[in-house]
């Protein structure tokens, strides 16, 4: 036994063996056979039973799904070849998922709507170790920009179709979504909107706020330093202290009440959302133009440029990527941010979430962040994918 | 006429049109009783011809009714006893009762906001315990009273609940009501205080627990076997549905008075648990539910 670590600690340290590789089958393996990988609940508020993978499949299935597992974990442990990895990653994938619609099937009694299957601890430590195991290979194959986009797009679409086809509408989340089916679309754009709309407010009101800020470094301070202070303000409280300034205007101007600027709704949302994505787009449009060079624009004045053109082709194409950083950030935050949107009447996912709290009904729950997470995941892929393609063209 | 005026003309007539009809605006607190409560009266007013929107699911209590009071809804579902709060008069007996408690309401809300209060329910969602129903039938328990007499005369009992109920008050004052004491060993604290868990305790028995907190109309009541124990010397403000609606707009509806009436005169605390039941455990949505209702009571066609 002291032996055979031994072996393995010198195989780990001439990397022969991937580090990686060692920490996501020995969590795998914990999942698969330590941790249950359904719940079956007898309703959808109470804990339920734990049933393990072999205990719900027939012994055929079971074999398949630990080979395919196995595949993944001796290529994580030994393949050096990112392509091999990424494929036995999918390959493993594919069975726990083929198995989690089958254990939705087999444990759902015919005709019972109360009855919940839920995907237990293992299922998710699973489905994160090989997620890992996945994104690691597409790191490591590292594709180019326009390759990760269409990657992402294959992702999404095999999700999409997955849950189209039916296989899963046994399970807990999908039951609650079939319930919401009608909601769903319609917070899910709501969300979407929100977080991209006030991203635009900010882009059209910061850019030129942070070009301002850099032409006159006396106010800098002053203008980053509230931001500052604004983005320390709790989500909520700001939410409190725009909603009487925004009720009263919507009471004068009936018209302002007719367009959406409530106290309540989406409007006061949109602008605690704008308020927070100013600071990361001033400060890195101001960082962004003091990284270009002071001879390229020294250069550009004395090809006689004048300012505003020196800003539109020198200054703007060369800060681009630092700016789209910051934008990055904002998407992101702001995805996620929305989410409180929902205590204040402005819809988004945030409703799931904080209704399925409510309830103690974490599939409910469930439903609103798992859409928010992958929403948030997508825009940070599309926009990395955007900077570096601006940066290499840059140099 | 230059093209971006023509454009902007347009806009203004599609804005303009989109004010026509004045709708009521229904709306609701975020949990599921009170959006169930809120959607059956939407949908009884879109069944007596009159124009309403959907606004349900707007915030917790203080932004509803902040809403309500700034005019940016018309009409949601409050609870009667929730005016003490808004009216810092939480010590009025009126509370504890249910037709006191509403006039009180009532008045004040007309007094100072002109916010009319239409029919209440007979139905009361307060703080409540319930036992397990094998423990209640053993032990003949069907009231606070009852309960109180089993546990000061040695009744084994372990009580789960929120901390919110253990320390604000309200158990000392149950306990001090119905004449009996709680050990700390006879009962276990949740930091959460949601129903759900501690109903859940009862229901599985959790570390012998056999009596649960819950709000008298949860749904997990009767799908968890458990028996709600009668507030007999009422002692807990009494907390009624009753929608509450503009002034100025049941002026424009007076109509509205009479739409709501049958249905909140038709719904019991029994009612409110089986509804509730259905949206909490079974999980089907509150619209289809509050429809299905409307419709068994013939209400709506």
């Amino acid at each position: 036994m002291a032996e055979a670590l031994g072996m393995w600690a010198g195989a780990l340290r001439a990397q022969r063996i991937d580090r990686l590789g060692t920490l996501l089958t020995l969590a795998g393996a914990a999942a698969l056979y330590l941790l249950p990988f359904v719940v079956v609940k007898a309703n959808r508020i109470v804990p339920g039973e734990p049933h393990t993978l072999a205990a719900v499949l027939p012994p055929a299935v079971t074999l398949a799904c630990t080979v395919c597992l196995a595949l993944a974990a001796a290529a994580a442990l030994l393949a050096a070849n990112a392509r091999l990895r990424l494929a036995a990653a999918l390959l493993a994938l594919v069975a726990v998922l083929l198995c989690l619609a089958a254990a939705g099937d087999a444990l759902s009694p015919a005709g019972n709507r109360v009855v919940r299957i839920a995907p237990g601890a293992g299922f998710w430590v699973l489905l994160l170790c090989l997620g890992l195991l996945a994104t690691d290979a597409i790191t490591r194959l590292a594709p180019r920009p326009g390759r990760r986009v269409l990657l992402l797009f294959a992702f999404l679409a095999a999700a999409v179709l997955a849950l189209a086809s039916g296989a899963f509408d046994h399970l807990s989340i999908m039951r609650e979504y079939a319930v919401n089916q009608e909601r769903f679309g319609r917070e899910l754009r709501q969300h979407v909107a929100l977080a991209l709309g006030s991203l635009a407010a900010a882009v059209v009101v910061g850019l030129p706020l942070g070009i301002f800020c850099h032409r006159v470094p006396r106010v800098r301070e002053a203008i980053l330093g509230t931001l500052n202070v604004i983005q320390t303000v709790p989500a909520i409280a700001l939410f409190g202290i725009l909603m009487a300034p925004l009720g009263a205007l919507a009471a004068a101007y009936p018209l302002a009440e007719r367009l959406g600027i409530r106290g309540i709704g989406a409007a006061p949302a949109a602008i605690a959302l704008f308020l927070y994505s100013l600071l990361p787009i001033v400060a890195n449009t101001v960082l962004g133009l003091k990284r270009v060079s002071r001879t390229a624009v020294e250069a550009a004045r004395g090809m006689g440029m004048t300012d505003t053109q020196v800003l539109a082709r020198i200054e703007m194409p060369l800060s681009l990527p630092v700016i789209l950083t910051g934008i990055r950030v904002v998407l992101v935050q702001n995805i996620g941010m929305v989410t409180v949107a929902a205590l204040i009447g402005g819809g988004g996912l945030g409703t799931f979430v904080f209704q399925g709290i409510g309830q103690t009904a974490i599939d409910l729950v469930l439903l609103g962040a798992i859409p928010i997470v992958v929403l948030a995941f997508s825009a940070a892929v599309l926009l990395d994918a955007l900077v570096e393609v601006l940066d290499r063209g840059g140099h | 006429m230059p093209k971006i005026l023509k454009w902007l003309c347009l806009l203004a007539a599609l804005l303009c049109s989109g004010l026509a009809p004045a709708a009521v605006v229904v709306s609701s607190k975020l949990d599921s009783e009170a959006t169930m409560l809120s959607q059956m009266v939407r949908l009884l007013l879109n069944a007596n011809g009159v124009p309403s929107i959907d606004r349900t699911r707007i915030g917790a209590t203080p932004v509803v009714r902040k809403a309500l009071l700034t005019g940016e809804i018309d009409l949601y579902v409050e609870y009667t006893g929730n005016a003490g709060f808004f009216f810092n008069d939480v010590a009025d007996p009126a509370w504890k009762d249910l037709r006191a408690g509403y006039e009180r309401g009532a008045q004040l809300d007309r007094d100072a906001n002109r916010i009319v209060w239409l029919t209440p329910a007979r139905a009361n969602n307060t703080w409540a315990l319930a036992v397990r129903s094998d423990v209640a039938a053993a032990n003949h328990l069907a009231t606070m009273s009852d309960f109180g007499r089993w546990v000061a005369g040695g009744g084994k009992v372990m009580l789960a609940c929120s901390a919110e109920f253990a320390n604000a008050g309200t158990l000392r004052a149950l306990e001090k009501t119905y004449g009996f004491t709680l050990t700390p060993q006879q009962k276990i604290v949740l930091a959460g205080g949601e129903t759900a868990a501690t109903i859940g305790a009862a229901a599985a028995g959790t570390n012998g627990v056999n009596t649960a907190m819950v709000y008298s109309t949860d749904g997990g009541i009767v799908a968890a076997h458990l028996v709600l124990l009668a507030d007999d010397r009422h002692q807990q403000p009494v907390y009624a549905p009753v929608p509450l609606v503009r002034e100025a707009v049941l002026t424009r509806y007076p109509q509205i008075a009479a739409i709501v009436k049958p249905l909140m005169e038709s719904l019991t605390t029994e009612e409110l648990q089986k509804l509730n039941a259905r949206v909490q455990i079974d999980g089907e949505s509150d619209q289809e539910v509050a429809a299905d209702y409307l419709r068994s009571r013939g209400l709506v066609k």
